[in-house]
């Protein structure tokens, strides 16, 4: 299935990872008051070669392959593009665009302006995350994906505390710390797989892992390793302050992409590398994990004052989801296929709405000089634009169609029916229900009138309002994929496709 | 013009006004032209033949739409009312600071509203029933008062639960189409043979019925209808609530007989429909007691669809239709002529009370009145035994709980503040009852009730008239005694749902509590290794 020599066009693949690097060598050496410049040059040119790979994949609907230096796995490294990571590169490259261009207001650097710090390191570290993320879907050596996850972790987390704030910093901190708790655990298995096949190329993995003790201890080492990255429940406790304490199109990055790297390294881990390894059993924990963050991360969304926070557990709820794809992928018939497509939708359509949301809370903070909720009254007649945004966001997040939301949310509930396991689907709706809850607690508010005339702190521009609005729309387009399964999010995997072994 | 330009027209011409609504300055003149946006829906029921379809090209989904007798019925009678009222609201509107909103509103639902009369395939209808539902939201709260708000909260979770419960059941009916075919008409005709028959029809039967107000689905009638401003209330109970009505008629398999399903729907409905005039009764705001007709009144249109299904009725869709029709007509008039607001010491307000009592009498089945029709369009699938006995009693019920309506309507009218009557105000509400005094003679040819002068025989006059006579008899003695009755508070149970708001209040604070200590680093560092033991062992012993 996967090729072992370099395919035309392959190149591309090398150049989304270079690209932000080049960037960031080039402003290191112009010097840091040019890096917004630099970096509004090559966002639009990392799009265009994202969108090629994403063009490329979806015509020829085969996998992009890059072998570095012509030296074949395990010697030397390999870049893949399949399905997965093609669509997840467009996200990645649509959201990153959209986020600086609307840092602009909020990190630009005009000719003759004073140097600033957080200006600076605020591209620099964008670009970061950029290049990480590109590497984690396009690495296929397991050892290469960590020093991956490492990068995307250490240009994440300077985001958090970029206003060098006394709470922001020990957010920061925090989310370190736990993160490099899971890169230990993650490094541990890797060492153990290592050690038992002599291979950490996950084409040349898929083929000698056998179902034994030490891949067990190995593979469930790597997913809690990655499970502490992305803040499943109940290991979410960095999440909140930090992606409540971000600036604005910092927290749109971390909880639309950056999470979403390591739960990546979780599909690549079960679906390729060990595919099979995956029983009945840990498959409910992993959906019974995310069960529990679906309700209880609406839950506490729907008791915070602060709308950054809400946004916050909304995201530790809507990762929930994604984990379902485990248990419901088991068997190879092709409603399996169907829960594949529901998980990743889920992943592209949170990514944009989630964006959007974050960037119309910075929108309503910067208006209003605070985000509490309970003063929201008036402001959809100040910055209606933005109400709108978040509302079409939030009813991506509820599942309400037209949106992507809608079409993965159908998507898991028929694989829930399919597999027979009805209880997915009960936390499912109940999930959905909540997320109405917090998204017409926000709108109710927002909807409203004034109790006490508004005092405005500071205008938005109109352009950053209609940025967050795209993200929102770009969500809402999602729920114009077809409902059944996606021949794109398929390309590369292996003829089997069950994670788990019958 | 084609058919399916008609039915496209339909959906496209609202949504070009709802574009259009981006700018600020064509949003604060779209009040004054509401009453253009729902003139294709009336031409698409009048002049398109049944089965008439349009399948969007498959960029927009391949959404189909479909025009048949029922959905033709309800579609011309719903735009009809969204026409009387939206110049209603074009007047209203000049008195209010922000018309630019209410209109924006008031094009979603409408779309929602008509578009689901035509949705022949299941995202599509989902998309326009959502649409309908969670739009009206913008309706209800519009005024902000307390009671609005409080409204808008209950309706919109209500809303949101009802959405829960139809995509469940609209997926497992999705699971046993043939084909995996997302059209309707496909997934029901596969639907009494697939093995997820009963889980898709309880889901459909709670969201359906959860939309049309089934008790104890109904708290939310008499809430949103009361507070919701006067053209918006006549919309929702006329036109938007039969959103739910049109889901039973496409989604309920009545060419077989269900055991069970049908039982359960006949009892729920006759449970609503007494106890609607039972707490209706007891209300003094004349909102509130349609609101509680409603209730009523859907909860006999639910026997109606229970029997159906009991006897393998393959006329009750369109019987159905029929007795919708003339209540959107009823209710969405009763609800404009609240809305003179003329002083009934003013020579001119036998213009209002006349025919809002043949309107409101007639939903009680008077002789001559298109709710005489209704009744007896629906006669035969209630048949002549026990449920045919219940809903002449109903019938009674009816005629109490209007004559109830209609002395409210007095006493408001007199103590109304509101003082300057338009002219404007009043034509769609005589527009309304005009065409609900004469359309239902003109369809019920369609109804598949037999020939109209059947509807004429004396053996059926008297029939129509015992009941009304009787009812007639019991508001007099409620006017004498009504005072005895106990205070029923508007959404009833809900009021007393306050124990349940402190349940709610409890689990929030312990779930804080508890993340408070997932969050804590020892907590979480156990978490990670407890986690990670687990899931090994799971590993190793699952295999």
């Amino acid at each position: 299935v996967i090729p072992d020599q370099t395919t035309a066009n392959g190149y591309l693949l090398v150049l989304a990872i270079m690209l932000p690097v080049i960037g960031i060598l080039l402003s290191l050496a112009a010097g840091g008051r040019y890096v917004e410049r630099i970096a509004m040059v090559l966002l639009p040119v990392g799009l265009v070669i994202a969108a090629a790979i994403f063009g490329l994949v979806w015509r020829d609907q085969q996998s992009l392959v890059y072998i570095v230096g012509g030296w074949h796995p395990p010697l030397g490294v390999a870049l893949r593009a399949d399905g997965i990571s093609a669509a997840m590169m467009l996200t990645t490259a649509i959201v990153i665009c959209a986020t600086g261009l609307f840092a602009r207001g909020e990190f630009g650097q005009p000719r003759g302006s004073p140097e600033i710090r957080a200006s600076q390191v605020f591209w620099i570290l964008l670009l970061g995350i950029w290049s990480g993320l590109n590497t984690v879907v396009l690495g296929d050596d397991l050892f290469n994906l960590y020093v991956a996850l490492e990068l995307l972790t250490f240009a994440a987390v300077p985001l958090v505390s970029l206003k060098g704030y006394k709470e922001t910093i020990k957010a920061a901190l925090r989310y370190m710390l736990f993160a490099l708790f899971g890169s230990v655990l993650y490094l541990l298995g890797t060492v153990l797989i290592y050690g038992a096949y002599g291979t950490l190329d996950i084409a040349m993995l898929s083929g000698r892992v056998h179902p034994e003790p030490v891949a067990w201890i190995a593979a469930s080492l790597m997913t809690m390793g990655l499970l502490a990255k992305t803040a499943l429940f109940p290991l979410h406790l960095w999440l909140p302050p930090a992606h409540a304490g971000a600036p604005a199109p910092g927290s749109a990055v971390l909880s639309a992409l950056v999470v979403k790297g390591s739960f990546f390294l979780i599909v690549r881990l079960w679906f390729d590398a060990m595919p099979g390894l995956m029983n009945f059993a840990s498959g409910q924990i992993l959906g019974t994990l995310g069960a529990g963050a679906v309700i209880f991360g609406s839950v506490l969304a729907l008791r915070q004052q602060r709308l950054k926070l809400l946004i916050a557990y909304s995201t530790i709820a809507q990762i929930g989801y994604l984990f379902f794809i485990f248990p419901l992928t088991a068997g190879n018939e092709p409603w399996d296929s169907v829960a594949w497509t529901g998980g990743w939708l889920q992943l592209f359509s949170h990514a944009f709405a989630k964006a959007s949301m974050f960037m119309a809370a910075g929108l309503i903070a910067e208006t209003l000089g605070h985000d509490r909720i309970a003063e929201f009254g008036g402001i959809n007649r100040v910055i209606p634009i933005t109400v709108i945004a978040f509302g079409l966001a939030g009813l991506s997040l509820m599942g309400v169609p037209p949106s992507g939301g809608f079409v993965a949310k159908w998507l898991l509930l028929l694989a829930t029916v399919m597999e027979g396991q009805w209880w997915w689907a009960v936390v499912m709706l109940v999930g959905g229900l909540l997320a109405g809850g917090y998204v017409f607690m926000v709108l109710g508010k927002a909807l409203g009138n004034a109790s006490a005339p508004l005092k405005l702190a500071t205008p938005v521009s109109r352009a950053r309002e209609i940025v967050a609005l795209t993200l929102a729309l770009c969500a809402v387009l999602l729920g114009l994929v077809p409902l059944q399964p996606s021949e794109l999010l398929q390309v590369g995997r292996p003829e089997v496709l069950g994670v788990i072994a019958r | 013009m084609s058919a399916g330009a008609l039915l496209a027209l339909t959906i496209a011409v609202p949504l070009a006004m709802l574009a259009a609504c981006v700018s600020a300055r064509i949003r604060d003149r779209m009040p004054t032209l509401l009453p253009l946006a729902p003139l294709p829906a009336l031409m698409a029921a009048i002049f398109s033949n049944d089965g008439s379809t349009l399948v969007l090209p498959q960029v927009l989904l391949g959404l189909t739409l479909a025009i048949d007798r029922p959905g033709a019925m309800l579609l011309g009678t719903a735009a009809l009312l969204w026409i009387a009222a939206g110049v209603y609201a074009g007047a209203w509107l000049r008195s209010q600071s922000n018309g630019g909103r209410f209109a924006t509103w008031w094009l979603m639902t409408l779309t929602g509203s008509l578009g689901v009369f035509m949705a022949a395939d299941m995202v599509s209808f989902y998309l326009f029933f959502t649409l309908v539902s969670l739009a009206a939201y913008g309706l209800v709260v519009f005024d902000d008062t307390p009671a609005a708000r409080r409204a808008g909260a209950l309706y919109i979770s209500l809303a949101v639960l009802g959405e829960a419960f139809l995509l469940m059941g609209f997926v497992f009916l999705a699971v046993g189409s043939p084909d995996g075919s997302l059209l309707i008409r496909d997934a029901v005709a596969a639907l009494p043979t697939s093995a997820w028959c009963d889980p898709a029809l309880a889901f459909l039967i709670l969201g359906f019925g959860l939309k049309i107000g089934l008790v104890p689905f109904h708290v939310w009638m008499p809430l949103t209808y009361t507070a919701a401003p006067i053209p918006a209330a006549a919309v929702l109970s006329g036109a938007a609530v039969k959103a739910g009505v049109i889901g039973f008629i496409r989604f309920l398999p009545f060419d077989t007989a269900l055991t069970g399903w049908g039982e359960l729907l006949v009892a729920a409905g006759l449970f609503s429909a007494f106890y609607g005039v039972a707490v209706g009764i007891t209300q003094s705001n004349p909102k509130t007691v349609l609101a509680y007709s409603s209730v009523s009144q859907m909860g006999m249109l639910a026997t109606v669809f229970g029997m159906g299904l009991v006897t393998a009725d393959s006329g009750v869709p369109v019987a159905a239709a029929f007795y919708a029709t003339n209540h959107i007509l009823v209710k969405g008039g009763l609800f404009l002529a609240l809305g003179v607001g003329m002083p009934s010491r003013v020579r001119g307000f036998w213009m209002v009370l006349l025919p809002a009592a043949v309107l409101a009498i007639g939903l009680g089945g008077l002789p001559l009145t298109g709710g005489a029709l209704a009744k007896l369009a629906v006669k035969a699938p209630l048949g002549d035994g026990v449920v045919g006995a219940f809903a002449i009693l109903s019938a009674i019920g009816s005629t109490l709980l209007m004559f109830h309506f209609l002395r409210r309507l007095v006493l408001s009218a007199s103590h109304d503040s509101q003082t300057a009557t338009s002219v404007r105000a009043a034509l769609p509400w005589l527009v309304i009852a005009v065409g609900a005094m004469v359309l239902p003679w003109v369809l019920f040819a369609q109804a598949g009730a037999g020939p109209l002068l059947d509807a004429l025989a004396p053996k059926e006059l008297w029939a129509a008239l015992w009941p009304g006579l009787i009812g007639g008899i019991l508001a007099i003695g409620l006017w004498r005694w009504g005072y005895r009755l106990p205070h029923v508070p508007e959404g009833d149970v809900f009021a007393a749902g306050n124990s349940a708001t402190r349940a709610a209040r409890i689990l929030g604070t312990l779930a804080e509590r508890t993340d408070w200590y997932l969050r804590q680093w020892q907590m979480a560092g156990v978490l990670l290794l407890a986690l990670t033991v687990i899931l090994i062992g799971t590993m190793l012993t699952g295999h």
